[in-house]
């Protein structure tokens, strides 16, 4: 290895990627894509509210009151307090029963289809015995709507179960009370109290690791394609050795990837940290705490999951002339990389189980696998190394099989090799040129 | 005499084919050399193996008195014959990391490539980016791109292809002007033409195999086949009937004239001035297109691709 040569590389490939405007263009998109989602979530949690008009059918003649009268109570305990959800305001009305039931139903049905209303409930006793309540609506996945009229009829029949008994009506706000479930985190450093916050980071760094294995690793196989292309490729192998030149890709596009997350932290620690924490505050959520043991594996596993992919992409470049030629093969490492999210449940549920232990082990998915591992749960940290030595290996293996493929086939112009031609390219002794296939001709 | 390049009994297989065949020639030190012969006789394989992008199956190669190696790499300039730029860089940029990978020195890369865009006159291009300039331009660009690192040897496959007759002028101007300062240059060539007005020393390549090597100059003496240039007043069957003519054609109002084998060439001429006022005489030399076709023929290869 001349160094010089290689560092040399390393500076054209990175000063060249850092020079264009898709860099920066990336830079900037992507966070702002973050935050308009974290904070389209939150204004859709915030203003799943609006009017919804409600058209109750009490047959039991005795409820219908009370429910609008618990409806209103709670809007205006909702409004009183700053930063909390209000809802959706409701706006009921009583509707008599005319005709039979199932008349009155079809007639309701006509006016939610008419949009004169937005639901209708039905309050009918025979249901009532059987703990059931029907809430028509043209739309079913309003749960914070739904949630809250649930919570309302519940409380009324709570009270009147109550007042049928002769018991203190105060009583049903006693019976009412829930205890909520608080997870501590157990680690090393002492138990800290768990707000799902830390989920929702794990969740960020991780889509985070993974758009950058697929984005920085298909740079490679087209940085690689692009120099066949521009048939610059044999000028600069009469000066640099190919495994030179491979890591020398390698190493300036991982580069840009990291000067890229130095921006998005400088960024995040002077900036849209604040903003983000005062709009996550504001829900249940809370500020996401991120250890520094995070970040460091984050990085860890950022280098070692690069230089894995980057050499199955430069070994997929190196065969081809176009992107499009590349496209069949690319899916494979695209299929490792986007398969955790697959595993995701499974690890989420029981970091330390089975599923996860393979996906954390297997090296073509473990550097995201074994991340969102040690980020979660406490893997022995023998799997940690295991899974690291894994990588390297299999790093290496791929690195070598690339250097063999990428040797001759950067001098490959024109027609589109087969596959088992790239395999006879690799069973090549070292400098030989490759060999067609018997009988083909040349 | 030292010899700046040597194959010795190289051979190149791929697969079936025989890309190289036994192939042996020497480059001495400060000529400029022609590697001819058509498309597919082995051209580009042979300067690849020289520059050791792809290895011979037999054979040695030797460059600048070893086998070639790191820093014998970088006394090189190599053009190859499937060239480009990275077509995003600056120009200044470009070559300078292309002097980058040669281990020069940024300040006497920065140097050179200032004289060279001032010899072709590409100074206001420094700053703009490769796909702006014109291709005659990116060729010149290329040929900068050859010798920032002022090479001792230059190996140009093709140099001449794609090259509009005015950068093609100046390229001859240049290699000329490396030759005399002692530099060698070894450059491939299906057009014979162009080697003809620059070679001092060529190897003829037909399937795979030499077929002739040597001293251009000498090569043609050899093969000058006793046919001479005659300018005068004679008519064509006056010609003919001088003693010794086995044939005579006549061409751009000269006849070219072939004696039967054992005519003294002074009796011819003596004749000639007597009966005709004879305004030029010369011994015609073969073509270097002849002389391929005559050597190929010899070694029994006829059937070889007609020359482009």
């Amino acid at each position: 290895m001349d160094w010089k040569k290689v560092f040399a590389i390393v500076r054209r490939e990175y000063v060249e990627r850092v020079r264009t405007k898709a860099f920066w263009i990336g830079t900037a998109l992507i966070p702002i894509f973050f935050l308009g989602y974290i904070g389209i979530q939150i204004a859709a949690g915030r203003r799943a509210g609006g009017e919804r008009r409600l058209a109750v059918v009490d047959v039991t003649g005795g409820l219908y009151e009370p429910l609008a009268a618990d409806l209103q109570h709670r809007e205006q305990k909702n409004a009183s307090e700053p930063g909390h959800d209000r809802g959706v305001h409701w706006v009921v009305e009583q509707r008599p029963v005319t005709g039979t039931l199932d008349a009155t139903k079809e007639a309701l049905r006509q006016e939610v289809l008419a949009k004169k209303i937005d639901g209708y409930l039905i309050l009918d006793l025979a249901q009532l015995e059987k703990d059931r309540v029907e809430y028509y609506t043209a739309s079913v996945s309003e749960f914070v709507a739904m949630n809250q009229l649930e919570r309302s009829v519940n409380h009324v029949l709570l009270k009147e179960r109550i007042a049928k008994r002769g018991l203190p009506p105060e009583l049903a706000a006693e019976l009412e009370r829930r205890v909520d479930l608080k997870p501590f985190k157990v680690t090393k450093e002492g138990a800290t109290e768990e707000k799902g916050a830390s989920f929702f980071a794990v969740l960020i760094f991780t889509i985070i690791l993974y758009s950058t294995f697929l984005m920085y690793g298909m740079q490679n196989m087209k940085g690689v394609i692009d120099e066949k292309t521009n048939r610059i490729v044999e000028v600069v192998i009469a000066s640099v050795r190919p495994t030179e030149l491979m890591l020398g890709k390698i190493v300036g596009i991982g580069l840009v990837g990291l000067t890229q997350y130095l921006i998005w932290s400088l960024v995040a620690m002077n900036l849209s940290l604040p903003a983000i924490a005062g709009m996550m505050a504001t829900t249940d959520m809370g500020v996401p705490k991120i250890p520094i043991s995070m970040i460091v594996y984050f990085l860890l596993f950022f280098v070692f999951g690069y230089f894995l992919y980057a050499s199955i992409y430069t070994a997929i470049g190196a065969p081809f002339n176009t992107d499009q030629e590349a496209q069949q093969l690319a899916m494979i490492p695209m299929m490792f990389i986007i398969s955790v999210w697959a595993f995701f449940p499974a690890l989420m549920n029981n970091p330390n189980g089975g599923v996860a232990l393979f996906v954390s082990l297997f090296p073509f998915t473990a550097p995201l696998g074994m991340f969102m591992r040690t980020a979660m749960g406490q893997p022995p940290v023998w799997q940690i190394g295991l899974s690291l030595g894994l990588i390297a290996i299999t790093t290496f293996a791929i690195a070598w099989l690339a250097g063999r493929i990428y040797r001759v086939g950067i001098l490959m112009y024109g027609k589109k090799p087969t596959i088992p031609e790239i395999v006879r390219w690799i069973r090549y002794k070292p400098g030989q040129a490759p060999q067609p296939a018997a009988g083909e001709a040349t | 005499m030292e010899h700046t390049i040597e194959l010795q009994d190289v051979s190149k297989a791929f697969g079936k084919f025989q890309a190289v065949d036994r192939l042996s020639f020497r480059v001495p030190r400060g000529v400029i050399f022609g590697l001819l012969g058509p498309n597919g006789a082995g051209k580009t394989t042979s300067i690849r193996m020289i520059m050791n992008i792809t290895a011979p199956d037999s054979g040695q190669i030797r460059v600048l008195g070893r086998p070639l190696d790191r820093e014998t790499q970088n006394r090189i300039g190599y053009l190859p014959e499937e060239r480009g730029l990275y077509r995003k860089m600056k120009v200044i940029d470009h070559l300078l990391f292309l002097a980058d990978i040669k281990n020069v020195s940024r300040d006497s890369a920065k140097a050179r490539i200032g004289e060279w865009l001032d010899k072709m006159e590409l100074r206001p291009w420094l700053n703009k980016k490769v796909d702006e300039l014109s291709k005659g331009m990116q060729q010149k660009v290329q040929f900068i791109a050859t010798i920032v690192h002022d090479p001792e040897v230059l190996i140009l496959d093709e140099v001449f292809s794609g090259l509009d007759p005015i950068n093609a002028a100046l390229v001859k101007e240049y290699l000329l002007d490396f030759k005399a300062r002692g530099k060698t240059i070894l450059f491939s060539t299906h057009v014979l033409e162009q080697a003809e007005k620059l070679c001092d020393e060529i190897v003829l390549l037909a399937k795979s195999k030499k077929v002739l090597d040597g001293n251009l100059k000498e090569l043609k003496r050899q093969r000058a086949a006793g046919e001479l240039r005659l300018a005068c007043t004679a008519s064509a069957v006056e010609v003919a009937a001088l003693p010794g003519v086995a044939s005579s054609v006549a061409v751009n109002g000269e006849y070219v004239v072939s004696l039967a084998p054992g005519t003294d060439r002074r009796e011819f001429l003596r004749k000639a001035l007597e009966r005709y006022d004879v305004q030029a005489f010369s011994q015609r030399e073969p073509e270097l297109e002849e002389i391929y076709l005559s050597a190929v023929r010899e070694a029994g290869m006829e059937e070889t691709r007609t020359i482009e």
